[in-house]
């Protein structure tokens, strides 16, 4: 009885050949499609942008510091004033949003993942190789044809060099990414909904996602046309906006007005979703009207962008049109002062824990409120003769912008921060920028209302002396540095409590939505179950309905184990939520999984 | 927290104290409306402005208001827990109406400023009258039909601005009309967009090359407005100021006769000159030249050449 020789003796065996080796971590996060990852790379960017834009800002307003300053070059003036405008709006305001939406929207409508997670990823490396593009262009010449390069201005009579077409490169990449990603975001929200989370349930931000997205979808597109026309007609001899040649330069305004409208909306309605997802939760009581609030957001994202001939006051288009567009910028009060209405509604009575994240929104919102109210008096036609384009009008964007943008770019950014990193930032950090941060937006802006109230048109390089603006812009630039301090301490905030901060547990806020249900930071799969949503605030139901449990429940007759009835089920789930959580207790959400008698079934309705 | 708190605490008081240091200096320096209008529309832009102005401070620091009244009266305080607030019924269609009515109230209020300040006003009695000058001394009523204003081409280019008058006769940089006339400018630009603005005399509109752009105005006192251009154009943009000078009538049509001989004198003797050098030299170069001799002789009225040429 000899054994056959072809079978090895029996030992143990490790079978690797099926798993990837781990690579280097950075390997790992860049070549992820993880809408995680991809979120983080996206905010990561976008707040290093902003400090570029920051440098840019602080430069010009040097330059102003003192009337007929030589200390800048006009050029070198022009090309900051250039890549500030594309950097603000493309490399920092947009990718932001985009970025916190990438993470935090599957989590908060309960999807394991995104629709196209390589589309995500591909997002991302265009956003970059556009933002590497613009700025490479700093190496040989930079674009220097101001924010909204205007028609026969950027044709290549008048901006000869390659810093136009870098210009164009670079803004064409990131738009192409955002299109994508927006593409991304809009097919998930369909999609990747948990079941029972219908359209009127689905959460504050994620609304604010879905109507971003679209409004990114349209506006992108009609900006990447003009783009690849400019392009045309720099390079290939085109027609489009060559006057001429029977092309027209309004052209060019119509669509680049367009795209900044809708970029002013995409810059503003994500804030506006954090902002709507942090007052519930920091004053401890329901938001006062959720479908009103996510109403008023699809309203302004189709009335703003709409109004882009509000842009064009001046311009020599029919009288009629720019009536049209007051018409369509005035509506905009309705949804707007609702949002506010709701918002002011929500904090009042409440049991306010001023965190940081409350903190910044508040910022946000007053910001905001100050900005939209200056942008109401510009979208009257006779008044925008008088201010639009000189600093008045930039004032008021400023602070619409920083307040949507930066503060409640920030104040998301707090709020989620556990999440992202499964750490808290830091408090006083976050107190000392806030304020510094305020003092710093009114300093620099205040004072450049009444400058442009004074005539002092917006882009100028130099003014002149005996103009009776050498005050305002000396407060004005002094005021940028305290600016720029604010923003600067909450980005070294974010730096230090990425490693260093307070371990947070999966929901160190007591929030409302699903994001906080997941682990800090959540497993690549999010959630291993997935709950039933039947309500506006399900992680508040879920809690709401283990206390129920909790306390309806009867111990049973003492020679029976009463862990029995729940421990099958809570396994599965117990481990990812325990384990990073400090008050898991407080939520134990394992229960849920099995808790709605009718899976999902039953919420349509 | 403790100091975290102090730090907020001592940067409010910082800020307050520079508030107050600087108030009573603000206050009286500060603007609180566009500059002082001198003809109609202008007078029209600066009612709109103060009118939506105000409703713009008050939705503003409504909001303000009732944040801040919020953050005091609603903190978290031990054993006081969230209230329930409710709204009444169809508060949100209430609220929305109300915006809805401030809204429309601003539409049409903007729509009514808006058609009047485009609206062409007749000359006034000390201005230049169309028909003659004899009219208005003669006391009669200026014919109002078939009044035309004066009207002037004004041609942006880098960096300055070119007027041209209805007899020919053009000037640069500064634009001369006669006081209480009502003048209508034909905006044009010859290379990227510019922006005709004298905050004085009327809102900005756009000069495009290739597109007709008009505006008005009618300044009501004599003197000299200054504007600058407000379309970013290139890197001598803030060397693009916009100048007018108001003079009376008589006084004007001097300016004009004295431009028109100077324009004319200065033809010659650069005709001369180059003929001159022709003769000189037997070079053929007056086809290139000629226009840019032109431009080169209005400096007489122009001042200083702009800083890109």
């Amino acid at each position: 009885m000899t054994p056959p020789p072809t079978v090895a003796p029996a030992r143990p065996e490790v079978v690797t050949e099926g798993l990837p080796r781990r690579r280097p971590a950075w390997i790992e996060t860049a070549t992820s499609a993880d809408h995680k990852t991809v979120g983080l790379m996206y905010v990561a960017t976008a707040l290093s942008f902003l400090v570029l834009a920051l440098v840019e800002l602080v430069l010009m307003r040097l330059q102003l510091i003192v009337p007929e300053s030589t200390l800048i070059d006009p050029i070198v003036f022009d090309e900051l004033l250039s890549a500030y405008g594309a950097t603000a709006v493309v490399l920092f305001g947009i990718p932001l949003g985009l970025g916190l939406m990438s993470y935090i929207v599957p989590l908060q409508i309960g999807a394991r993942s995104v629709a196209f997670p390589r589309l995500g990823a591909l997002s991302f490396w265009l956003y970059l190789a556009g933002g590497i593009l613009l700025y490479a262009s700093f190496l040989y010449h930079p674009p220097d044809a101001g924010v909204n390069p205007l028609s026969p201005l950027s044709d290549e009579i008048f901006s000869p060099n390659g810093g136009m077409d870098a210009w164009i490169g670079g803004v064409g990449l990131a738009l192409m990414g955002f299109v994508l990603m927006a593409v991304n975001l809009v097919a998930t929200l369909h999609n990747h909904r948990a079941p029972g989370m219908v359209w009127r349930r689905m959460p504050p931000f994620a609304w604010s996602a879905l109507v971003s997205s679209y409004v990114l979808i349209f506006t992108s597109a009609v900006m990447l046309a003009a783009l690849a026309m400019l392009l045309i007609d720099r390079n290939y001899n085109g027609v489009f906006f060559d006057a001429d040649e029977g092309g027209s330069p309004i052209l060019w305004q119509h669509l680049s007005w367009l795209f900044f409208s809708g970029a002013y909306v995409v810059m503003l309605l994500p804030g506006f979703g954090a902002i709507s997802e942090i007052l519930p939760v920091f004053s401890r009581k329901p938001a006062f009207a959720h479908r009103a609030i996510s109403r008023s957001f699809v309203a302004i994202g189709v009335l703003g962008v709409l109004a882009w001939m509000q842009n064009m006051y001046s311009a020599p288009i029919p009288l009629g049109w720019t009536i049209v567009a007051m018409a369509i910028a005035l509506a905009l009060l309705v949804p707007v002062g609702l949002l506010f209405f709701n918002w002011i509604a929500t904090l009042w009575g409440g049991a306010l824990e001023m965190r940081a994240p409350l903190l910044f929104a508040l910022g946000a919102i007053s910001t905001t409120a100050i900005g939209l109210a200056g942008e109401l008096t510009q979208s009257v036609i006779p008044v925008a003769w008088q201010i639009a384009n000189t600093t008045a009008a930039t004032t008021d964007t400023h602070y619409a912008l920083i307040g949507g943008s930066v503060f409640g770019g920030f104040a998301a950014l707090y709020y989620w921060f556990p999440k992202l990193t499964g750490r808290v930032m830091g408090e006083g950090l976050a107190r000392i920028s806030f304020w510094t941060l305020l003092a710093g937006v009114h300093l620099t802006f205040g004072p450049l209302f009444f400058a442009g109230l004074e005539g002092q048109p917006v882009d100028l390089y130099k003014y002149y002396e005996g103009s009776g603006l050498d005050g305002y812009n000396l407060v004005a630039s002094l005021g940028s540095l305290v600016l720029a301090a604010g923003v600067i301490t909450t980005l070294i905030n974010a730096a230090y409590s990425a490693n260093r901060g307070v371990r947070a547990g999966h929901d160190p806020w007591g929030g409302h939505t699903l994001e906080w249900f997941a682990l800090s930071p959540p497993p690549p799969h999010n959630f291993d179950a997935i709950p039933d949503v039947r309500g506006t605030e399900p992680l508040r139901e879920i809690r709401e309905a283990v206390r129920q449990r909790t306390e309806s429940w009867r111990a049973p007759a003492p020679l029976e184990r009463p862990a029995a009835a729940t421990a099958p089920a809570a396994a599965t789930e117990e481990a990812p939520t325990a384990s990073g959580a400090t008050e898991a207790g407080a939520a134990d959400p394992p229960d849920t999984g099995e808790a709605p008698p009718d899976g999902g079934g039953g919420s349509v309705a | 927290m403790r100091r975290p708190r102090l730090v907020a605490l001592c940067a409010t008081a910082a800020l307050a104290l520079l508030a107050l240091a600087l108030l009573p200096a603000a206050a009286s320096a500060i603007p609180l409306a566009p500059e002082s209008p001198h003809s109609p529309n202008a007078e029209d832009l600066r009612t709109a402005y103060s009118a939506v102005a105000i409703v713009a401070v008050i939705l503003g620091l409504a909001i303000n208001a009732a944040l801040i009244a919020a953050v005091v009266r609603f903190r978290a305080r031990r054993g006081v827990g969230p209230a329930r607030v409710r709204g009444g019924r169809q508060i949100q269609a209430r609220v929305g109406m109300m915006m809805g009515a401030i809204a429309l109230a601003v539409f049409v209020f903007g729509l009514i400023v808006t058609v009047e300040a485009r609206d062409l006003e007749a000359s006034g009695p000390q201005g230049l009258q169309a028909s003659s000058a004899h009219t208005a001394q003669l006391g009669l009523d200026p014919p109002d039909a078939d009044e035309e204003p004066l009207s002037v081409q004004v041609s942006g280019q880098q960096w300055l601005w070119r007027y041209e008058y209805p007899d020919g006769t053009f000037s640069y940089h500064e634009l001369v009309v006669p006081v209480d006339t009502t003048v209508v400018l034909a905006l044009d630009s010859t290379d990227v967009v510019h922006r005709w603005w004298v905050p004085a005399l009327g809102g900005k509109f756009d000069a495009v090359p290739g597109r007709a752009n008009e505006t008005w105005f009618k300044a009501d006192e004599e003197g000299v407005y200054e504007g600058q251009s407000a379309a970013f154009s290139g890197p001598a943009y803030p060397t693009m100021r916009a100048r007018v000078e108001v003079l009376s009538v008589p006084d004007y049509e001097a300016w004009l006769e004295q431009q028109a001989a100077d324009i004319q004198a200065a033809q010659t003797a650069v005709q001369a000159q180059v003929e001159e050098q022709n003769l000189e030299t037997q070079v053929q170069e007056t086809a290139g030249a000629n226009p840019a001799v032109d431009d080169f002789e209005s400096e007489p009225s122009a001042g200083a050449s702009p800083g890109g040429e």
